[in-house]
């Protein structure tokens, strides 16, 4: 009796199992792959909204401050979505007649809420805290990117738990100045961009960037004080630079008395933050009882 | 579910059981006229059980006495880590298409984790309010209304959503405690059955349209008065209520304003009518009282009790030995086994007739008149002795409290006693009574009834009440109903008495409405609204309203209107917004009265023969008298004592059962005056003999939760006697009522040679109770010889942290821990209840509590200890306790559960994938899994649900282990809050919802490395020990011993305590 199965099938039998094994291997990658990429995450997908709103036009072009519409980011998990009537303090007077505006007009009209697409949305088993980001000096870009650069909202990044994480083990290299959250274009510093930082203490139960002080111009010399923080900003406005400044015969020169410290990479920056706006160490930011209840 | 499904006659599961029983204990089956396959179940008996009980050297627990006897269906139901079907596929699978579903499930495993995420809408505010900040909950001071006395509350609301209710810790009364009622009002609100609507003859009408009507008739019935109008209200709790009926009366003078509930003071009115010739209240003074004497007087049990809070909270103080070793004692004389008579020193059952006769022995033996009469067993007699020396040697630092279900010649009895001890002004005060409008109850509705059959009634206005379902059977108001002109109904819900009326006007709840009422010292608070009523109810104040002149104002200025002159001191806004800030009005509480007893009254009725059957009525300590009937979370936690879950039970000592024939389960018929109900019976540990407890509130017809629970006492209750019947009889009927009860939770799979007794049938916890001192005492005597005696004897040691193959972990900043105090805890439930609150914790409902599925995260348990007829119990609040060591999380094969660095055990629902080997692997036996998307079925399709729910807290789903998180969404708010300010946490800044809701402050929560804080203060205490802290778990939780402060000659004379 014949054969059923020739020499040669020995190489497809060996052939197959490569195959096999390559293709799990192809499967998994490829499904490791997936679940990461802006299909599943949404990550840079722009979703269809009522009002094609352009963070672009009302913050780089108006100049608009974030804390405007979202009102509650330093002192709630919740950074606030503006009511209709945030909306209408404007446009009630310019653009009235506009097309595009009808949704906020018809809401305005009828009492019915515009319903936005959410853009930034995470599982419902994790709780994400705005403020005490915001109060501990992670900027708003470092989240959601150039916000004052996108005409129509997207997400910079994936939410994704290892994206959260990758902050949560070194915070450092994200901090910023508290005056500097909103800051779109703060780029950290570097050796072309040195930050001068100095502390002094506060009494415990202050606010934590209360003894912080910092710049991004050499102290000593005629600065600015709209680039350090402009009234607008709100947060934590330097009270130690103004009170000092403000008894100065230059009330726009920083405070002499303060010991400034040059930093010139993120890294350095960040450490000095971290001690001083007593971020948690990686261990206990990185417990899962900080995102999961 | 169907009610089919929740009903105890399931012939169904009865066979199945029968069955069960059958296979297992090998007897012969005899089948049965009504189809039923019975056995003659081989019940030991009673001498077999105290045999067993009497062999037993040193301190003994047991947990139910199905596990003492050894019962096939203990053995049954804790044949499993979980009950029967408990850990099995609900649905029958066929092999086939199990690997079907498997082989799709691995094919998709993988791409679980892509799936795509729905979008969601975000709905901003048109106009936001100015001082909301969304995330941030708002607190609210108001009142929980209450027949007993208010409940001063703080509730707390989410974008303006009540999502919790608990006691103003800034309120002189009640300091912060609340109770399992107050709790539940919450799910009360939200309850997806409430009327949503104005009803004429089941058709929806307006307010104007009701208005109209109303007005109509009032106008016909000025010229006579308002002859022919009556009202038939509960209890009036509002001070403007009762001003504005006063004002009504005087326009329509022949007008009759009916008070009645099942649950009134008709007793303690009537004693104190005929003492003091007023109504006054009684206020006990627990602060200052060395010994408690309650005479069927439910104290601890909740807030049916009139002042529960307080009454508990000093109950509690004068027993936590803290720099002292003075403490107070209670003796407890009771008909019904009560957590009061567990927490007692010195507990004497008594069947419900001989209580009086008891009480005039006791006022004659302390010298306050009263005959000395009685037939007493020696026993009694001993007891009796005792107690009056006692009474006598601390008199003026005692106190006499009489039961409320107990006859009026028992409050007298308490009044001559309190009296003649010079108790008055030292530990009892008198004042005004709480209620405006007090009244002997049951008197007024004989009336209402008499005139309605006579035709006199044109129309009833039924304010709140349900009295279809809740009047004494003997009344038969459904037929005097029937002859009533128009009948009004302001009802929660379209409920039993609803559906008759011809008007039903669906009501707002407390958390809806303005309104005010009187804690129990008297404090006025004002009850204001918290959200816009859900279904745009209407309330009494509003009804009574439109009688007067300006028929058109609202709640809220009327309430505004009474205290207008008590505000008014300084200036009225500033003062009024004081009031609705701080939760009551200054200056409000009442002061004590000088009042004399006059003698006389306590004359007791001779008891029934001891061979008759007593019926003994309660109000359920959960549902109360039905109106909670409908919250899910009430019929299911598990009653204190009996731990009865969706049911109530005829309860009976264990000694009645074998009298009549009966074993547990056994359908039993009551008849009382040619009444009849059939209940499942259900032995109670202490209880009397010759008397059947039967416990109001269920049985109703109405409503997805209330309708088809239990049985209806109202049935077989005498308007007269409405609390005790004798005469009655009890007949065995032969049919299985499937009562569910939740005693064990965990099998003991030892050999003997790990440690187990072998047996395989019993439960970890009764078994380790016997020896491994879960629960340890003392008596005051011995704990002063011998301070450390929690840890001493074999399993009392903890061994150190290195005696681990794992390393132990680091704290560097907080730890987590809490203490409880067993001395204090009085096993109210009220931690229970909040946290379910606080938790989203779902009802699982009757069938899955069966099967051993109950989700609560903590429980109570209880353990008796000593004689079936007159056991002692301890409660235990038994929750995760946060092991160092801990031996769920070394099982997880998914890292589901972890430590922090804080020392809390974590659980990371998302990971889980439901293997359970952390709940196989808890020796505490706190893990409950989610078996069967509970929140999908009760919660997440259902709107009005989803409100009331902790936004702060996952939902869970099917599949998802969980267990007591120590209120983490608590720790991390505070943990955000301390950041922000770059501060530590300050003590007592944390507190879990269990510790927040304690009437006795037995639970106290803080950071252990913190060594000025309370509870590692709490934690240096001798008595501080942890439950299986001998294998090493290292546990957080750690249990303060009890310690009783017993009467040692009447210890001695009565044999016990002898160990």
């Amino acid at each position: 009796m014949a054969q059923i199965f020739d020499r040669s099938s020995n190489a497809l039998a060996r052939m197959s199992l490569i195959l096999t094994g390559l293709i799990t291997i192809a499967l998994g990658l490829t499904l490791d792959e997936l679940q990461r990429s802006p299909w599943v995450t949404r990550q840079g997908q722009r979703a269809d909204q009522p009002v094609p709103f352009s963070h672009k036009h009302h913050v780089e072009g108006l100049g608009l401050q974030c804390q405007y519409c979202h009102t509650t980011v330093e002192k709630s998990s919740y950074a606030g979505i503006p009511p209709t009537k945030t909306c209408m303090n404007c446009h009630a007077q310019i653009w009235t007649n506009a097309q595009l505006l009808e949704p906020v007009r018809h809401s305005w009209a009828t009492g019915e809420s515009i319903a936005w697409t959410r853009v930034h949305d995470l599982p419902d088993y994790v709780f994400f805290n705005h403020e005490i980001h915001v109060n501990k000096g992670i900027g708003c870009s470092s989240c959601h990117g150039r916000v004052d650069q996108m005409p129509i909202m997207y997400m910079q990044n994936s939410l994704q738990m290892e994206w959260c994480l990758n902050c949560h083990r070194n915070p450092a290299k994200n901090l910023r100045p508290t005056s500097e959250i909103y800051n779109m274009a703060w780029q950290g510093a570097s050796e072309l961009r040195p930050v001068w930082c100095a502390a002094e203490d506060v009494p415990a139960g202050s606010p934590t960037a209360g003894g912080v002080t910092c710049t991004e111009t050499a102290p000593g010399g005629e600065v600015q004080m709209a680039a350090l923080s402009s009234p607008l900003t709100g947060l934590h406005t330097q009270t130690a630079a103004t009170a000092i400044g403000s008894e100065n015969t230059m009330p726009m020169t920083l405070p002499a008395g303060l010991h400034y410290t040059k930093f010139t990479s993120q890294d350095a920056l960040g450490q000095f933050l971290v001690q001083h706006y007593n971020v948690r160490n990686p261990r206990e930011l990185t417990s899962c009882e900080v995102c999961h209840r | 579910m169907n009610n089919n499904e929740r009903s105890g006659f399931s012939d169904q599961r009865s066979e199945q059981s029968a069955e069960l029983r059958a296979q297992s204990s090998g007897e012969a089956m005899t089948g049965s006229a009504n189809g039923l396959v019975q056995i003659e179940a081989k019940k030991p008996t009673l001498a077999d059980v105290r045999a067993k009980l009497a062999n037993q050297k040193g301190k003994k627990f047991w947990r139910s006495i199905d596990e003492l006897a050894e019962t096939p269906e203990f053995a049954e139901m804790v044949a499993k880590e979980f009950p029967s079907q408990a850990s099995e596929w609900i649905d029958p699978v066929s092999r086939r298409s199990f690997l079907k579903v498997m082989g799709a499930s691995m094919a998709l495993a993988g791409l679980a984790g892509c799936t795509k995420q729905p979008d969601e809408p975000i709905m901003p505010y048109i106009a936001a309010p100015e001082d909301l900040i969304l995330g941030k909950p708002v607190y609210f001071a108001s009142a929980f209304p209450f027949a007993s006395g208010a409940v001063p509350v703080v509730v707390k609301s989410d974008s303006y959503r009540p999502i919790k209710v608990d006691g103003n810790p800034e309120h002189p009364y009640v300091r912060g405690g609340s109770d399992p009622l107050t709790q539940a009002s919450l799910l009360d609100l939200y309850d997806p059955d409430r009327s949503q609507h104005i009803l004429y003859r089941g058709e929806t009408r307006t307010w104007p349209a009701f208005l109209a009507a109303f007005r109509s008739m009032l106008a016909d019935k000025k010229p006579s008065g308002g002859q022919g109008l009556y009202f038939l209200s509960t209890t009036v709790t509002s001070p403007t209520l009762a001003a504005q009926w006063q004002q009504a009366q005087k326009n329509y003078p022949q007008a009759k304003f009916v008070q009645y509930e099942p649950v009134n003071r008709d007793s303690h009115y009537t004693a104190a009518k005929q003492a003091f010739g007023s109504f006054v209240d009684a206020q006990y003074r627990l602060d200052q009282a060395d010994v408690i004497v309650s005479l069927d007087a439910d104290f601890l049990g909740g807030a049916t009790f009139p002042g529960f809070h307080k009454l508990a909270r000093d109950y509690a103080q004068k027993r936590k030995l803290d720099g002292t070793d003075q403490m107070n004692r209670l003796y407890v004389v009771e008909s019904v086994t009560t957590t009061t008579g567990f927490k007692a020193e010195h507990r004497l059952a008594v069947r419900p007739s001989e209580v009086a006769a008891f009480a005039a022995a006791l006022a004659s033996a302390v010298g306050a008149g009263g005959a000395s009469g009685g037939n007493w067993t020696d026993h009694q007699t001993k007891y009796l002795q005792g107690l009056a020396a006692d009474l006598k040697a601390s008199a003026g630092k005692c106190v006499v409290i009489p039961g409320e279900f107990a006859a009026p010649s028992v409050h007298a009895a308490a009044f001559a006693i309190n009296q003649a001890l010079g108790n008055v002004g030292k530990t009892v005060v008198y004042t005004d009574p709480v209620n405006p409008m007090p009244s002997i109850q049951a008197d007024d509705l004989k009336a209402l009834v008499a005139d309605m059959n006579a035709g006199k009634v044109d129309w009833l206005v039924i304010l709140n009440a349900n009295p279809i379902y809740s009047m004494p059977a003997d009344l038969d108001f459904e037929s005097a109903f029937n002859k009533v002109g128009t009948v009004v109904h302001l009802g929660s819900h379209w409920d039993e008495t609803g559906e008759q009326a011809h008007w039903h006007i669906n009501n707002a709840h407390y958390l809806e409405m303005w309104s005010d009422a009187r804690a129990y010292d008297g404090t006025v608070s004002i009850v204001q609204p918290m959200i816009d009523p859900l279904y745009g109810g209407h309330n009494a104040h509003e009804i009574v309203q439109s009688m007067l002149e300006e028929p058109d104002v609202s709640a809220y200025d009327a309430v505004r209107g009474t205290w207008k002159d008590q505000l008014s001191k300084g200036d009225f806004e500033f003062s009024w917004r004081k009031a609705l800030h701080d939760g009551w009005i200054d200056g409000t509480a009442y002061t004590p009265k000088t009042v004399t007893a006059k003698a006389g009254g306590i004359a007791a009725s001779a008891p029934a023969s001891g061979d008759s059957v007593e019926v003994a009525f309660r109000p359920d300590a959960n549902v109360y008298d039905g109106r909670y009937a409908n919250v899910g979370w009430m019929q299911e936690i598990p009653r204190p004592v009996t731990n009865l879950s969706w049911d109530n039970a005829a309860l009976m000592s264990f000694a009645t059962m074998e009298k009549y024939g009966l074993a547990e389960n056994d359908a039993v018929e009551i008849s009382v005056g040619g009444k009849k109900i059939v209940a499942g019976a259900l032995a109670v540990p202490g209880q009397a003999d010759g008397v059947v407890v039967v416990t109001l509130g269920q049985g109703r017809r109405h409503g997805r939760v209330a309708g088809g629970v239990g049985y209806n006492a109202y049935l077989i209750q005498q308007s007269g006697a409405p609390w005790m019947q004798s005469g009655a009889s009890l007949r065995k009927t032969g049919d299985i009522y499937d009562i569910c009860v939740t005693k064990s939770h965990h099998i003991d799979q030892r050999s003997v040679k790990a440690g187990g007794d072998g047996s395989w049938t019993h439960s970890i916890e009764g078994n380790e109770s016997l020896d491994r001192g879960i629960i340890r005492y003392a008596t005051l005597t011995e704990f002063k010889a011998n301070p450390e005696f929690a840890h001493e004897g074999e399993g009392h040691d903890t061994p150190e942290p290195d005696d681990s193959m794992f390393p132990a972990y680091r704290y560097d900043k907080n730890a987590w821990g809490m203490s409880i105090d067993l001395n204090s805890c009085v096993g109210c439930n009220a931690c229970v209840t909040a946290c379910y609150a606080e938790n989203n914790i779902p009802v699982v409902g009757r069938h899955q509590t069966k099967v051993g599925r109950i989700m609560q995260w903590i429980r109570i348990d209880t353990y008796f200890e000593g004689d079936l007829a007159a056991p002692r119990a301890h409660f235990q609040p038994m929750t995760c306790h946060h092991c160092e060591n801990a031996p769920c999380e070394q099982v997880c094969p998914v890292g589901a559960t972890v430590h922090s660095p804080e020392g809390l055990n974590l659980m990371v629902y998302n990971r889980c994938v439901g293997t359970r080997y952390c709940s196989n692997n808890c020796p505490y036996k706190v893990r409950r899994f989610n078996f069967l998307l509970y929140s999908d079925v009760y919660d997440w399709d259902n709107p009005t649900l989803a409100l009331m729910r902790n936004p702060d807290v996952s939902v869970r789903s099917r599949g998802v282990m969980e267990k007591c998180s120590y209120c983490n969404q608590r720790i991390q708010e505070v943990k955000i809050a301390a950041d922000k300010e770059n501060r530590e946490i300050r003590d007592g800044e944390i507190r879990t919802a269990c510790q927040q809701a304690c009437p006795t402050d037995a639970i106290i929560f803080g950071n252990i490395n913190d060594k000025a804080s309370r509870v590692a203060k709490a934690k240096t205490q001798e008595r501080t020990y942890g439950v299986l802290a001998d294998i090493n778990t290292r546990p957080r939780t750690t249990y303060v011993a009890g310690v009783l402060n017993i009467n040692e000659d009447l210890a001695k004379q009565l044999g016990e305590y002898s160990t």
